[in-house]
């Protein structure tokens, strides 16, 4: 079993640092296997918390959850450090296939916020294999995000959740919402903008 | 500042702009740096949403299903590559046979060459034999002009000179005033003869030979003699050349190999 910090045993050669995605990403483009398996190690439960929002069924989830990092694997030599870091990069693929098997349900978008209060339910069932540290690092950014979000109206929160995790465009949002595109255009500049502010002074760490 | 795109620059940074208007943004980014900073700005926000899901501990099914599919596509991968590897011998070892065909055909043009050289020593040793008998020639011919001038030009006549039966291939001419004691004579046709024999000239008159000197002839069969006589050559009545000891005969003694009327 690997090491889960520090110096990472390769696959393929000499050990490297893991705490540098990027520098992970790009031993998975040569073929390491145990360069993947930490970036699952580290990833997985967000993709597949993304992916069970959007498509609200466990079992789709965790199919995208596959696809996703068997894409990665496939495609790692594709991703360029200098245009967004790994995360960006791993969340959008996640995100979009998401997406698609959406469209292809028609499923109702399931809103992150039902209230103003904030859900910080922890309701899943713990991997015995997970990493305990890494645990913890993505609930506290989980934790911080949410908090930072929960600052936010709702009206906001929405436009956002709308545009980015179900891909509705800005015409769609306003239909849904049943407000004017420039209502639309304005909640969502104010919550990026707020969002931003919020993030600083929780102090997040992307 | 074009407020239309101003206004996509959230949807943007949430990557939810259809493909047209995501083009018509990036174009407008190029331009306006202010723009991009804001969008920078709310990149950094939006890259944080994800995080803003509760995160879900996968099964560990789903672990293994991929793990399994990822090394089951690694070993392709390795035996994709070893086949090249193993292909690869195969091709360096064409590659090594082509520097050893490449010397083979380089030595024999080597070869080739020279025996190309040896041949053309052999053709300039020819040339250069040719060129000194020609000199040769010249030479005697200069001596024979030099003294032609001594007879009246009117009374010199050719006499053209036939091989025997045994040298059909000879000819020559005897180039004479037959008032004069001297004349030329020039043949061809004739062997080369061993060191120890030498072709001799003979004047007849009443079927009695009088030697007319001694012969060489080169190595095409050519040879040029310059006769002196003790009385006018028209007062004998045949040529003949005969081949004697070296040294020359007082009287004709082997064959004869030229016999011509005067």
């Amino acid at each position: 079993m690997m090491n889960k910090r520090g110096l990472l045993r390769s696959s393929i050669g000499a050990p490297y640092d893991e705490s540098n995605d990027e520098a992970v990403a790009a031993r998975v483009a040569r073929g390491d296997t145990v360069a993947l398996e930490a970036l699952y190690d580290r990833y997985a439960s967000t993709v597949l918390g993304i992916s069970l929002k959007i498509l609200g069924d466990r079992t789709a989830a965790e199919d995208v959850l596959q696809e996703t990092f068997w894409r990665v694997w496939r495609s790692a030599a594709s991703y360029q450090p200098q245009r967004g870091s790994f995360t960006g990069w791993l969340f959008r693929i996640a995100r979009n296939l998401a997406i698609d098997g959406y469209r292809r349900t028609n499923a109702r978008p399931q809103m992150m916020f039902d209230g103003d209060d904030a859900d910080t339910t922890l309701d899943q069932i713990p991997d015995p294999d997970a990493d305990v540290a890494e645990q913890t690092q993505a609930l506290l950014k989980h934790r911080q995000v949410l908090t930072a979000l929960a600052s936010l109206p709702r009206a906001q929160r929405q436009v956002i959740e709308m545009a980015y995790f179900y891909g509705m465009t800005r015409q769609e949002i306003a239909e849904t919402m049943g407000e004017a595109l420039g209502t639309i255009h304005t909640r969502a500049r104010l919550a990026l903008q707020k969002l931003r502010e919020e993030l600083e002074r929780e102090e997040f760490e992307g | 500042m074009d407020e239309h795109i101003e206004e996509l620059l959230p949807f943007y940074a949430l990557d939810a702009l259809t493909d047209e208007e995501r083009e018509l943004v990036e174009a407008y980014l190029v331009s306006h740096p202010e723009a991009r900073q804001q969008v920078e700005e709310m990149m950094s926000s939006a890259s944080a949403l994800p995080y803003g899901v509760s995160p879900v501990d996968p099964s560990p099914r789903a672990k293994q299903a991929l793990m399994k599919r990822v090394a089951a596509d690694a070993d392709a991968r390795a035996r994709s590559s070893k086949r090249e590897q193993t292909s690869l011998p195969r091709e360096n070892r064409l590659m090594n046979l082509f520097p050893a065909f490449s010397l083979g055909v380089a030595v024999v043009a080597i070869v080739w060459v020279v025996m190309l050289n040896i041949q053309l020593s052999q053709l300039r040793n020819q040339v250069a034999s040719l060129s000194n008998a020609l000199v040769a020639q010249a030479i005697s011919l200069e001596q024979i002009n030099a003294k032609l001038p001594q007879t009246p030009s009117s009374a010199v006549v050719t006499i053209s000179l036939r091989g025997t039966t045994s040298r059909p291939q000879a000819q020559g001419q005897l180039i004479v005033d037959p008032n004069s004691s001297s004349a030329v004579l020039v043949i061809a046709g004739l062997e080369p003869l061993e060191s120890n024999r030498i072709y001799q000239a003979w004047l007849i008159r009443d079927n009695t030979p009088v030697s007319a000197g001694l012969l060489t002839v080169d190595a095409n069969g050519q040879g040029v003699l310059l006769v002196n006589s003790e009385t006018t050559i028209g007062s004998f009545s045949a040529l003949g050349i005969s081949i004697e000891p070296e040294g020359g005969s007082q009287q004709p003694t082997g064959d004869i190999v030229v016999l011509s009327d005067l």
